[in-house]
């Protein structure tokens, strides 16, 4: 029970993490690799918005949801706007948004130097429940709840509002979208604000958690959130949220019944089966090829 | 600023930047050579002898031999369950692979675990070097046989490449073994330099490292991964050399040359050597002497049968897409395809030419059984075809194009082309120059270099043609050719279509330009609602009623709501993106 708890509450990091990836894998077709740079900066963003600006935490997550959605329109303008129309969009994409990403880590390192950071020991109330049996921290269940809510609202705002309408058309087609009128370089910029900000709160909540933030912390999660993306299905919102709660409650229970030294081989044990047998992932839909 | 170990990062820089480039070329985007890398280094490093038992150089051959073959294995234990995914997805799981390596290295105990096994340091910037230039050798000589031509086909479009005759598994597995195998070299090489090699030195970072060195060189280009080393090798020295402060600055600079260099360098770094497009050749007075090298096709006997469908149907979800058609074809006919949008006609043309498989009924050309036989193999049988929306290899030019469709007709060069025999260079002229007859058949003589991108809508269509032409088809299958054509042009279509079925060609022409049909045309046969409405010669035909109903209106559908072609083509429907529930 203790470890279904643990579990879910990094999985969820897992979840808006990928969800942010997915976002704009399954809308615009771009692999974004400067999402795990976002992921970091927001977690050293937060941490110096508490303990420098002296921000409670509550509203230190909205601040750096600003900040993640800032640095999403910085890297569709640098890294993404420019390659449209090329052919080799898809290469150049994955390699300017690394170089990007590798940029805003160098940028990181100058204003915080390699060391760790953490959050304030008294930033955050150590309230504990019980519940069946286990531990409950309150940043346990804070970190559950948020994510959840989050990707809750994104999955309305897509399937339900003006704005998620258009970027499913987006999707489909986007000239046939810019015909029927939809500024679709105004929606993609949008994606990628809504993707990065996502991002951003998943570090400040992993930083939370683990209580430190490191400057490689985006580059190991990002071969979790790829996982996580090719589990649910590229592209699919809720398969994203599933597969990020299921990896993180199979990498718990492998640490502690296999050793912690094969924890990661978890994800990408699950990956690879997944691509074998449903290569469209648990909720992805095939792609028709067309002739 | 040259010092020993600049001159051998760049050479190892670029060797493992070729084994990126190797599946670039194909379209394949895989991450795993850092994999393949490590099992080549720590396998030859434990099972090869020590360089202190047979001598340096002897050591470290031996350990190239192993490392090479245990990269090749490992990509084919990788590439035969993953050779069917693509792009991103083909990138993710090769990734998976090499980090699943990386584990199980640190995990055990023959390799040292995470502190690594030491190694006598063995490479000179001089052996370093060569194995470079023999590794960028090979993919000089490759560029431009017909291997490398068929490999950038597959790259540019996979279902094109593959209806001229392509077998694009085997290629993309090739390419795939390739990039393995210099992956191993890299990993050997790389251990017998550093002399400790640990699983660290290929993880996720250096994966990416070499797929930048590979992209930021360019991948059209053979020089591309030696430039892109050389390049990310040099931009930390010559920060040094001038003082930049290490730290920050560095990485920073080196990020915002990396991107500079991807947004206003669309081909890469190689992209700013000129290149010399091949030149058709001048095509001469001896075009009967040079023929008798390409296999040419004996075509059935006029009359004999070369498409035999019966009881066909295809059903798209509820859809009938075909249903219940019955055609034959003979050798030396030219057949009309007509009927109103949605009919089905380019359905049924995909079931002859094998790109779907029939829901029910049995279809059998030249020999073949499309649907249950692979595209490339019913290409092979002699069955070519162009397609409703041009499929062109766009950034090749007009005649590589061509080219790709004499894949069938010509021979393998490669390897001939590496040992620089003269008869490589003999079947490479012959292919030119049959290319370059099949486009001057078509009037593109003038336009061999262009980029098929770069070329007019109709110009387009005619290459097309020109390129289902080369592969010396029995069976040629034309989806709407006149579509953008004008009057003149269409025309001039029609008299080549003539004097094609002069030749024994049997020909299936898809067209809406009805005029231009019922001229050129030996029989007409009308599909509606993916059924066969009328058929017969062309008079029979234009008076059938159920045509002229068909054409203009009645009662002679089943309603005028049902689904057009694109509904017809796309049975998931707009929510293939998944994104909804």
């Amino acid at each position: 029970m203790q470890q279904l708890v643990n579990g879910l509450s990094i999985g969820s990091i897992y979840a808006l993490f990928a969800i942010g990836f997915t976002l704009v894998f399954g809308i615009l077709d771009r692999l974004n690799l400067a999402h795990p740079a976002v992921f970091a900066a927001a977690a050293f963003v937060g941490i110096e918005l508490v303990t420098v600006a002296g921000l409670s935490i509550w509203l230190a997550l909205p601040a750096v949801f600003v900040v993640g959605a800032l640095l999403g329109l910085v890297i569709e303008r640098v890294a993404f706007r420019p390659l449209k129309g090329r052919p080799d969009a898809h290469f150049a994409g994955l390699i300017s948004s690394i170089a990007l990403g590798g940029m805003l880590i160098a940028l990181l390192q100058w204003r915080y130097h390699a060391d760790t950071r953490r959050f304030p020991a008294e930033s955050f109330p150590d309230t504990r429940f019980q519940l069946l049996g286990a531990q409950v921290t309150l940043l346990q269940a804070a970190i559950l709840v948020i994510s959840v809510l989050l990707m809750v609202a994104l999955t309305w705002l897509v399937a339900r509002t003006r704005l998620g309408r258009a970027m499913r058309a987006v999707a489909e087609n986007p000239t046939a979208a810019r015909v029927l009128g939809i500024n679709v370089d105004r929606v993609t910029a949008t994606t990628f604000a809504l993707s990065s900000a996502l991002g951003a709160v998943a570090g400040a909540l992993f930083a939370m958690n683990v209580n430190s933030a490191q400057l490689g912390m985006g580059a190991a999660i990002e071969l979790k959130g790829l996982a996580v993306i090719i589990v649910g299905g590229m592209g699919s919102l809720p398969g994203a949220l599933v597969g990020g709660l299921a990896l993180g409650l199979a990498e718990v229970f492998a640490v502690q019944y296999v050793g912690s030294s094969w924890r990661d081989l978890v994800a990408f044990g699950l990956l690879f089966l997944v691509l074998l047998v449903r290569p469209q992932g648990l909720f992805g839909a095939r792609r028709v090829r067309e002739v | 600023m040259f010092g020993e170990s600049t001159l051998v990062f760049i050479a190892l820089g670029g060797i493992f930047a070729y084994s990126f480039y190797a599946v670039l070329v194909a379209g394949q985007l895989s991450l795993g050579q850092a994999g393949f890398a490590a099992l080549a280094a720590f396998t030859s490093v434990a099972v090869g002898p020590s360089p202190a038992d047979v001598g340096e150089l002897p050591a470290l051959l031996i350990g190239l031999l192993i490392g090479v073959v245990v990269g090749a294995v490992s990509a084919v234990v990788l590439g035969l369950p993953t050779i069917r995914l693509r792009g991103v997805f083909l990138a993710i799981a090769t990734l998976a692979f090499a980090e699943a390596v990386r584990i199980l290295l640190v995990n055990a105990e023959w390799t040292g675990g995470a502190q690594g096994t030491s190694v006598t340091k063995v490479v000179t910037p001089a052996i370093a070097w060569l194995a470079l230039l023999l590794v960028g050798y090979w993919f000089w000589r490759q560029g431009p046989s017909r291997y490398g031509r068929a490999l950038a086909a597959i790259r540019e479009d996979e279902l094109a490449a593959r209806a001229m005759g392509v077998d694009v598994g085997r290629h993309r597995l090739s390419a795939f073994v390739a990039a393995g195998a210099i992956a191993g070299a890299y990993g050997v090489l790389w251990a017998y330099y550093m002399r400790l090699v640990a699983p660290e030195d290929f993880d996720f970072v250096a994966a990416i490292d070499g797929l930048v060195t590979a992209v930021v060189g360019g991948s059209t280009l053979f020089i591309g991964p030696l430039l892109g080393s050389g390049f990310l090798t040099m931009v930390p020295e010559i920060q040094r050399e001038i003082g930049v402060d290490a730290g920050w600055v560095r990485p920073f600079l080196s990020g915002l040359l990396l991107l500079l260099v991807i947004l206003f360098l669309p081909g890469g770094l190689a992209s700013l050597i000129p290149v010399r497009r091949t030149a058709p050749p001048a095509t001469g007075g001896d075009l009967g002497s040079e023929h008798e090298r390409l296999s040419t096709r004996t075509h059935p006997a006029a009359g004999e049968p070369v498409v035999e469908v019966s009881g066909l149907g295809k059903d798209y979800g509820g859809v009938h897409a075909v249903r219940d058609v019955d055609l034959t074809l003979r050798s030396g006919e030219v057949v009309g395809l007509i009927g109103p949008n949605g009919a089905g006609k380019t359905t049924l043309v995909n079931l002859i030419s094998g790109l779907v498989p029939a829901t029910s009924g049995t279809v059998r050309v030249l020999g073949v059984e499309p649907g249950r036989t692979p595209v490339h193999r019913v290409a092979a049988a002699g069955v070519s075809r162009t397609f409703q929306h041009s499929k062109l290899f766009p950034r090749l030019s007009a005649l590589d194009n061509v080219l790709v469709g004499s894949h069938l007709v010509s021979r393998p060069t490669f390897l001939r082309r590496l040992l620089w025999l003269p008869s490589a260079r003999r079947d490479e002229q012959q292919a030119l120059q049959h290319a370059a007859r099949c486009l001057a058949r078509v009037g593109l003589g003038e336009r061999a270099s262009v980029p098929a991108a770069a070329l007019s809508y109709g110009d387009q269509r005619r290459l097309e043609i020109a390129r289902a032409l080369a592969a010396d088809p029995s069976l040629l299958i034309l989806d709407e050719p006149a579509a953008g054509m004008n009057h003149v042009e269409a025309t001039g279509l029609s008299e080549l279509i003539g004097s094609l079925a002069a030749g024994g060609l049997t020909i299936l022409l898809i067209e809406h330009n009805v005029g231009m049909v019922l001229r050129t045309c030996h029989r007409i046969v009308v599909l509606n609602f993916g059924e066969v409405i009328a058929a017969g010669g062309p008079q029979e035909v234009v008076k059938d009623p159920a045509v002229v109903a068909a054409y203009l209106g009645g009662s002679a559908g089943e309603g005028p709501d049902l689904p057009g072609p694109a509904a017809a083509a796309r049975p998931e429907g707009p929510t293939a993106e998944g994104e909804q529930p």
